[in-house]
């Protein structure tokens, strides 16, 4: 049993300091780019930590959809709009901003974390959250959000379209 | 295994997040701090669901990526339409709304 444990807690701080590592980078980094591979990161450690949680189809959903459209579009779009430096906000304080904002929301975060740990300290013996579990929920007692879901991405699918369509039509008249 | 050091993770999530928010004018990193701060959210959801032995909070962080993936078309759309419009990425540029006379 403690072997198990060890090797939880091993996979558990591999992910966080990805987790970590990735979103530090992303929040730190120049070059939007950068960024981007940094939240890259952190998303697969987070699919990771969902796996360790024995949430197996929360894992794949995240792997499929932050992974594989959130992240890449992102990436797509920075790409594609390619900044050039002088395109880039000038952050001459950059360090010295991250570092104040650090300061200024560590009593927030201690606060946070000592809120959560009211809550209890053992996980519950439960088989795996698998794809037959999520599914039996999701279209009995979660019906409806998942409606309301769908109609969510409906609309911000047509605003999306909306928003970043050429203008050319109404700048000629 | 103990969920502390999950909640623990989360909470550092949340305010790397919040920090990238207030201290970045970059669009893009904006927008991938709320990313990042939706996503923490999700991990508690999910450790919550083992914590408490119901596979309800699951269901719930699977609906909240699809939130996330329309708050991110949306998000991204607004970014191309700025840039477009002023060719640059700087949050402090877009004050036209602030203009007050």
């Amino acid at each position: 049993m403690p072997d198990t444990n060890t090797l939880e807690l091993t996979i558990f701080s591999i992910l966080a300091l990805f987790m970590l590592g990735g979103s530090l980078t992303m929040i730190s980094a120049k070059q939007t780019y950068i960024s981007a591979f940094g939240f890259l990161v952190a998303m697969l450690g987070l699919a990771g930590e969902f796996a360790l949680l024995d949430s197996r189809f929360l894992a794949v959903a995240q792997i499929m959809v932050s992974v594989g459209a959130i992240v890449i579009l992102s990436i797509l779009t920075i790409l594609t709009i390619n900044a050039k430096e002088e395109n880039l906000p000038n952050e001459p304080y950059k360090f010295l901003w991250i570092i104040g904002t650090a300061i200024l929301i560590a009593p927030f975060t201690f606060l946070l974390y000592n809120v959560l740990t009211l809550l209890p300290e053992h996980f519950a013996t439960l088989e795996a959250i698998n794809s037959k579990v999520v599914g039996k929920l999701l279209f009995s007692e979660w019906v409806l959000p998942f409606e309301i879901v769908s109609i969510l991405l409906l609309t911000a699918m047509l605003g999306a379209i909306v928003i970043a369509r050429d203008k050319v039509k109404g700048a000629k008249r | 295994m103990s969920p502390s050091l999950f909640f623990l993770l989360a909470s550092l999530l949340f305010s790397i997040g919040l920090v990238g928010i207030i201290s970045r004018k970059n669009l893009f990193v904006i927008y991938m701090s709320i990313e990042l701060i939706l996503s923490s959210i999700n991990l508690l959801l999910a450790t919550l669901s083992k914590v408490l032995g119901d596979a309800s909070g699951s269901v719930i962080a699977l609906l909240l990526i699809a939130v996330i993936a329309a708050e991110a078309a949306l998000f991204l759309a607004i970014i191309i339409h700025l840039y477009k419009r002023h060719k640059t990425l700087d949050a402090d540029k877009f004050n036209k709304l602030s203009e007050v006379n």
